[in-house]
């Protein structure tokens, strides 16, 4: 039991910061890949969400075919998919690591779902308010701007909170592309060595706790907020994150 | 584009895994279903202790990603007994026998970590769905029929039950979707679903990009064709 514990301590820093002497790694770089990946994502998705109420049939349609896509197909085939188009190694001037194809498909695939969010919370916004912005003069990307994504924002935070968490959850998969997060960590901690084979139970069950305290704290914070704006319409879209 | 490679060895293998994963999102959408009723019926209980266990289960397994709980099942939970037993007890017995006789898979055992991981997971998230139709039904008809002296069980089975799953289920669509992508993730664990078969034929005719626009525009359809039979489901049956 003992060995047990003292197993879990031993490698506790390396599954939370990756092991020393390398690049960071564990439950580090998947805080950076969601991070960085929703971000990315929710300026993508701020796009989508404005060209899908333009009044130009084609454009609606493309952003329509993005999100179906993008949505549509599992987060595991998307980063493969996209690892082997960006492809390993030194290209236009970048390093295209795993890292990098985690980034762009994890981007691609949240930009997706903050949209549907997004259009969903745009849809809230009064017609007479944004008609009397249009008659003042106010060009379209300034209505959107200035006046509907205000408005929406504060609406739609719980259910982003809830996406960001689905994400956190979801970089997982890029353990089939390798790179260094939390999953792949722990895979490389036990390795293929079968005297590390008591440690399995206990070594996953420390993984399985990392993810559940990070998500757990955001779905608090999710409700917090979804307590304060009292945007009870949208409780369907935290309840799925 | 070139299909050459594309021999009918292979064809046969990409359908074999198409029908696996549509078992498979057969069978983990319909036991999430029930599962995820009777844990969220367990949430909105009187009784503390349903009421603690309902809600302990629907934390964990929502806020741990459903690969990880796949792995630990298929990976770490064999690994607690010692080699000489671990064999028998998983692997190598009349059950695991039965099973691959029946569905032609090699490790019967990783196929059911997977299903029990998709289905935990997917189970979490209908069960707060449920409570939250439940929770949006309006006070008054419970309160017509304990007026009419319905007792509390009778209100649960007959009007909290129905009209919750009715109120819930579009949102509960999204999820079932969410769990049919959910089970690429069996491709972990050598369960030799549409992902699993891809990645093998990948390795066999080195088309990597073909055989994986291939499987995407196979799970777009299949997430389309899921969407418009849960819509039925949704205007017909409930």
């Amino acid at each position: 039991m003992s060995e047990q514990v003292q197993f879990l301590l031993d490698n506790l820093p390396n599954l939370l910061f990756g092991f020393p002497g390398n690049r960071p790694g564990g439950l580090l770089i998947t805080i950076f890949l969601t991070v960085v990946a929703n971000s990315l994502g929710f300026v993508i998705a701020l796009g989508l969400g404005f060209v899908s109420e333009s009044n130009k049939r084609p454009l609606r349609w493309l952003a329509r075919l993005y999100i179906e896509i993008f949505r549509g197909i599992p987060v595991l085939l998307l980063v493969l998919l996209t690892f082997q188009l960006i492809g390993n190694g030194r290209r236009w001037g970048l390093s295209l690591t795993p890292l990098f194809s985690a980034f762009v498909a994890l981007t691609l695939y949240s930009s997706a779902y903050q949209a549907e969010i997004i259009k969903s919370g745009l849809r809230s916004v009064p017609v007479p308010l944004v008609e009397s912005a249009r008659l003042l003069g106010y060009p379209p990307l300034l209505t959107f701007r200035r006046l509907k994504i205000p408005y929406t924002v504060r609406l739609m935070l719980p259910a982003l909170t809830g996406q960001t968490i689905s994400l956190f959850k979801d970089t997982s998969v890029v353990l089939i592309i390798g790179v260094a997060d939390l999953m792949t960590t722990a895979r490389i901690i036990l390795g293929s060595d079968v005297g590390n084979a008591p440690y399995w139970v206990g070594l996953y069950l420390m993984v399985g706790a990392c993810y559940f305290a990070v998500a757990f704290t955001l779905s608090r914070i999710a409700y917090w907020i979804e307590a304060q704006t009292q945007s009870g319409d949208l409780i369907h879209a935290v309840g799925n994150y | 584009m070139n299909f050459d490679w594309l021999s009918p060895e292979l064809a046969r293998l990409l359908l074999g895994g198409f029908w696996v994963t549509i078992f498979l999102t057969a069978v983990t959408t319909l036991l999430a279903f029930l599962i995820g009723v009777a844990v969220g019926g367990m949430r909105l209980s009187k009784r503390s202790i349903l009421q603690l266990f309902a809600t302990v289960y629907i934390e964990i397994f929502r806020n741990i990603p459903a690969l990880v709980i796949i792995i630990f099942f298929a990976f770490a939970v064999p690994n607690l007994f010692p080699i000489e037993q671990r064999q028998a007890i998983f692997f190598d017995n009349a059950l695991a026998d039965g099973l691959k006789a029946l569905t032609g898979l090699s490790l019967p055992y990783y196929a059911i970590a997977a299903l029990a991981g998709i289905t935990f997971n997917a189970s979490a998230y209908i069960a707060e769905l449920f409570r939250a139709g439940v929770k949006s039904l309006p006070q008054n008809t419970v309160d017509v029929a304990q007026t009419l002296g319905a007792t509390e069980r009778e209100v649960y089975r007959r009007i909290l039950r129905p009209h919750g799953v009715k109120a819930a289920f579009p949102a509960m669509s999204t999820r079932f979707i969410h769990t049919m992508k959910n089970t690429a993730l069996a491709s972990f664990v050598t369960v030799p679903e549409f992902f699993m078969v891809t990645q093998t034929a990948i390795t066999r005719s080195f088309q990597a990009i073909q055989l994986l626009l291939l499987a995407t525009a196979v799970y777009l359809f299949l997430a389309f064709a899921f969407s418009a039979l849960l819509q039925q489901i949704d205007r017909r049956l409930i």
